[in-house]
């Protein structure tokens, strides 16, 4: 019986372990490389450069993280428990920000907050000419930029676990005698907390991995670094030391964040639900409302989005309109779908495997897969066009080689939605669905994959929105003549040609609002 | 969908080249355009970082698609050289077009441009007589007012090769912490970026390639923007040249195709349009340069050559990694 059991799972087993072997490649091949070096390179670093960027690293990331936390939460309480008009709206609009890739915003602070720019020139008619306002390439700047942009994470996850927050857990604490505060520090928030670290870990991860916005800021982090060192100069052995301790950093975060998360697993275990509540505002917090929530969006989206539709409009920007500006269009949406596809097809075994199955083998392989979010984007890169070329060099020269680069990187994006969506529902359903009799293939279409489409959904959303907007391994694989509209936006964007990138920004904006919708759509209730 | 996933997207038709470009788009795609609207054959351009571009066209090897590397960096095409990545060309129009020194020992890469590293300042916060040599820049009264390019640019890299060969490595040394000092986070990625800052203000100079200047006072003509050739004082080491070049890849099946772009590029015609549309300083003789720019006649040119760029690199890098300049 035992032995059939081991036999049935196997096929799912052999997958998980197949891929997490394959995510680790580049990893261990960035490991023997930078292991490789002589000792001098790493002592050389170690006195130059790498203090700085390490601090600027941590700090950036524990800024963005912070920052993201107040946003994120705030605005998905402000929406899920009170009702106003514009409610509905809101709540759409506060998700926009994650088609807008950070680079884009930062190319257009650096426009609206740089030197000489508008929102100066209006400071020093209030303030005097010699009046400064902060500027976009400092600390608080990129922190500006990267928290407006990664806010969402944070506010998608603690929004659908509210959602789907079972009302009776606050109902019980209010009848023992609770006040509010109490019931919101010592009810709610516990039981968001899993959804909150996920969000903000996704925050961390990315502003760690970030390469457009601080490279465009000038502001010096680790990944940004490994991407000078790769692209100005011939060997590699440098870079890849400096990815190691990025690999470092961020297992040090993933392991805290296992722990924050092992401490709170909740199960709902009946089938009564009932979503809370909403309190009915009085005109004054309407108002209140309206204006924190339409400031958030008019600076993440509102006005960049404005100001990419101005510049796409100029003159400039309209004659780069022609049939090779739409391949871009085309080649970006499609490399979206196909990586976001493989990313949810690779991610299901994994998050399924060591969810119910948590042997050290399982949760080894779901832990490996996130080798490739903590590899900087630029070194995973190369790291997968050398194993190509040895490994497979048929492949060579084709779109495969990105998709496996995507996949590889933003595989635990959608497992992180993957992940608590199959830990939700308790493994009580599987087994009886067994006992009924149904086989496991079966129990997979009727019970397991209903109960988790919508984290599935979001996953491949979150991969697709992500893929769209990748930078440094598009840059560094792209087959000839397949540029992305990312590409785009970089080579212009890096020349201060604003009007020229802005056709490509908007589009990449454009294209990721219809899987928004999706992500947003009516049943979706977890992430 | 099948097929075309695994199939390379470039197709190898016979009228089609693929060229690797280390040049900002802008600078190159028009001279192609004309190529392709001259003799119908069709390019395809992959735009990246030099250095990057060597580096992939290295782990290629063989597999490589680029039948031909245009790049802004004789140092890297001399890399690209002795990596065996090139294959040497013999060619009347070569020979006669552009002068030996711009071009490899045995013609395997070819200078197309000459472009000179330069100081540009701004007319409102600098007077023309304060800065004479590039050395100049690491005086301590350049605090914070100065604009200079990464630590992986090209440019930097052989500039600062200059001038290790010129002055030594103690005197280089101590140039370049001055340098990093006065810069502090002033450190751009592209040189378009440091005209821009110098333009507004920002900072009231930096070193950049000649050409962004003249390019951004053909857009803006009203910029407060003004250039120092340096080092031309007596005794002094000369402005630091560099060249734009090209280098055809040993394995391309399309040698005649890469043959008639080069042909074209070197021709008085391609040397004109490059002149015109970049700034830049034509390699062949008998061709001028734009007249906003200062007469080549006028100045100095450092004394090494550029086949050493790349030998002079590696410890170059050393040097500057070792300063811990971003």
């Amino acid at each position: 019986m035992i032995a059939a059991r081991r036999l049935a799972v196997s096929p799912l087993q052999l997958a998980a372990l197949a891929s997490a072997a394959f995510i680790l490649l580049p990893l261990g091949y960035v490991i023997t490389l930078a292991l490789s070096a002589d000792l001098s390179v790493w002592h050389r670093l170690w006195t130059t450069r790498v203090p700085e960027l390490l601090w600027n690293t941590v700090s950036l990331a524990g800024a963005v993280a912070l920052l993201t936390l107040m946003l994120g939460v705030s605005t998905a309480w402000m929406v899920t428990r009170f009702e106003f008009p514009g409610r509905r709206l809101w709540e759409v609009g506060l998700v926009l920000p994650l088609a807008m890739p950070t680079y884009v915003l930062a190319y257009v602070y650096n426009y609206l907050l740089g030197f000489g720019g508008p929102v100066e020139h209006l400071w020093q008619m209030v303030a005097g000419p010699q009046a400064r306002i902060f500027s976009p390439q400092s600390f608080w700047g990129v922190t500006f930029v990267m928290a407006l942009d990664t806010f969402p994470f944070v506010y998608l996850l603690t929004r659908s676990a509210l959602l789907s927050f079972n009302v009776s857990f606050e109902e019980v604490a209010r009848t023992c005698g609770a006040s509010p505060l109490r019931r919101m520090l010592f009810v709610t928030l516990p039981l968001l907390r899993p959804s909150i670290v996920a969000g903000v870990a996704l925050v961390i991860l990315y502003v760690v991995s970030d390469f457009g916005a601080v490279s465009l800021l000038r502001y010096q982090t680790l990944t940004y670094a490994v991407f000078q060192q790769m692209t100005g100069r011939s060997d590699n052995q440098a870079a890849s030391i400096l990815s190691i301790l990025l690999v470092i950093l961020a297992l040090l975060f993933l392991l805290t964040e296992r722990w924050f998360r092992r401490k709170s697993r909740f199960y709902q275990t009946s089938g009564r639900f009932r979503a809370p509540q909403r309190i009915q505002c009085k005109w004054v917090h309407t108002a209140a409302l309206t204006t924190c929530l339409s400031t958030v969006i008019g600076l993440a989206f509102g006005i960049p989005v404005s100001l990419l539709v101005t510049w796409s409009l100029s003159p400039e920007a309209l004659a780069i309109l022609d049939a090779r500006f739409f391949s871009f269009v085309w080649n970006s949406a499609l490399l979206s779908t196909l990586a976001a596809t493989a990313g949810v097809v690779v991610g299901l075994p994994l998050a399924y495997l060591a969810s119910r199955q948590p042997t050290w083998l399982n949760t080894g392989c779901l832990q490996a897969a996130y080798a490739g979010y903590v590899l900087p984007g630029p070194v995973a890169a190369l790291a997968v066009l050398v194993l190509f070329l040895k490994v497979l060099p048929f492949f060579y020269g084709t779109v495969i080689v990105l998709i496996v680069a995507y996949v590889l990187h933003y595989l635990p994006a959608g497992l992180q939605s993957l992940e608590p969506s199959i830990q939700q529902i308790t493994p009580n359903l599987e087994e009886v669905a067994r006992t009924l009799g149904l086989t496991v293939r079966e129990t997979w279409r009727r019970v397991t994959l209903p109960l988790i489409r919508n984290g599935v959904i979001v996953a491949w959303v979150l991969i697709f929105l992500q893929t769209m907007k990748e930078l440094p391994a598009t840059l560094l694989l792209r087959p000839v003549g397949f540029d992305t509209l990312a590409i785009r936006v970089w080579l212009e964007a890096s020349e201060e040609y604003y009007q020229l990138a802005a056709p490509s920004a908007l589009l990449i904006v454009l294209v990721g609002l219809p899987a928004l919708v999706l992500l947003l759509s009516r049943d979706w209730r977890a992430a | 969908m099948l097929f075309w996933l695994v199939m390379p997207t470039i197709t190898s038709a016979a009228d089609t080249l693929t060229i690797y470009s280390g040049r900002a788009e802008r600078l190159i795609k028009p001279v192609l355009d004309a190529f392709t609207a001259k003799t119908g054959i069709h390019i395809e351009l992959l735009s990246s970082g030099t250095t990057e571009l060597v580096n992939r066209m290295k782990a290629e090897g063989d597999r490589s698609p680029a039948d031909l590397f245009i790049t802004n960096d004789a140092g890297s095409l001399e890399l690209a050289r002795t990596a065996g990545l090139f294959r040497p060309l013999n060619m009347r129009e070569v020979e006669r077009a552009i002068p030996p020194q711009f071009r490899a020992a045995d013609n395997s890469w070819i200078g197309l441009s000459g472009r000179f590293w330069i100081v540009v300042y701004n007319t409102t916060l600098v007077k023309p007589d304060q800065i004479k040599s590039l050395v100049d820049l690491s005086d301590p009264t350049w605090k914070d007012k100065i604009a200079i390019p990464n630590a992986g640019s090209e440019y930097l890299q052989a500039g600062v090769s200059v001038i290790r060969a010129s002055l030594g490595d103690d005197h280089t040394k101590k140039f370049l912490e001055g340098l990093r000092d006065n810069a502090g986070t002033q450190v751009y990625q592209k040189s378009s970026q440091i005209v821009d800052a110098v333009a507004k203000g920002q900072v009231a100079l930096g070193i950049v390639n000649h050409y962004y200047v003249y390019r951004h006072l053909a857009t803006q003509p009203a910029a407060p923007l003004a250039v120092v050739m340096p080092d031309q004082q007596e005794g002094g080491m000369g402005a630091i040249m560099n060249v734009a070049g090209i280098g055809i890849l040993k394995h391309t099946p399309r040698v005649e195709n890469a043959k008639l772009l080069v042909e074209f590029l070197v021709a008085q015609a391609g040397q004109k349009i490059f002149a015109d549309l970049d700034k830049e300083y034509p390699l062949h003789p008998e061709v001028k340069a734009d007249p906003a720019l200062v007469e080549r006649k006028s100045f100095r040119a450092a004394l090494v050559p550029l086949t050493k760029l790349a030998e002079l690199r590696e410890p170059t890098l050393l040097l500057i990694e070792q300063v811990g300049m971003r």
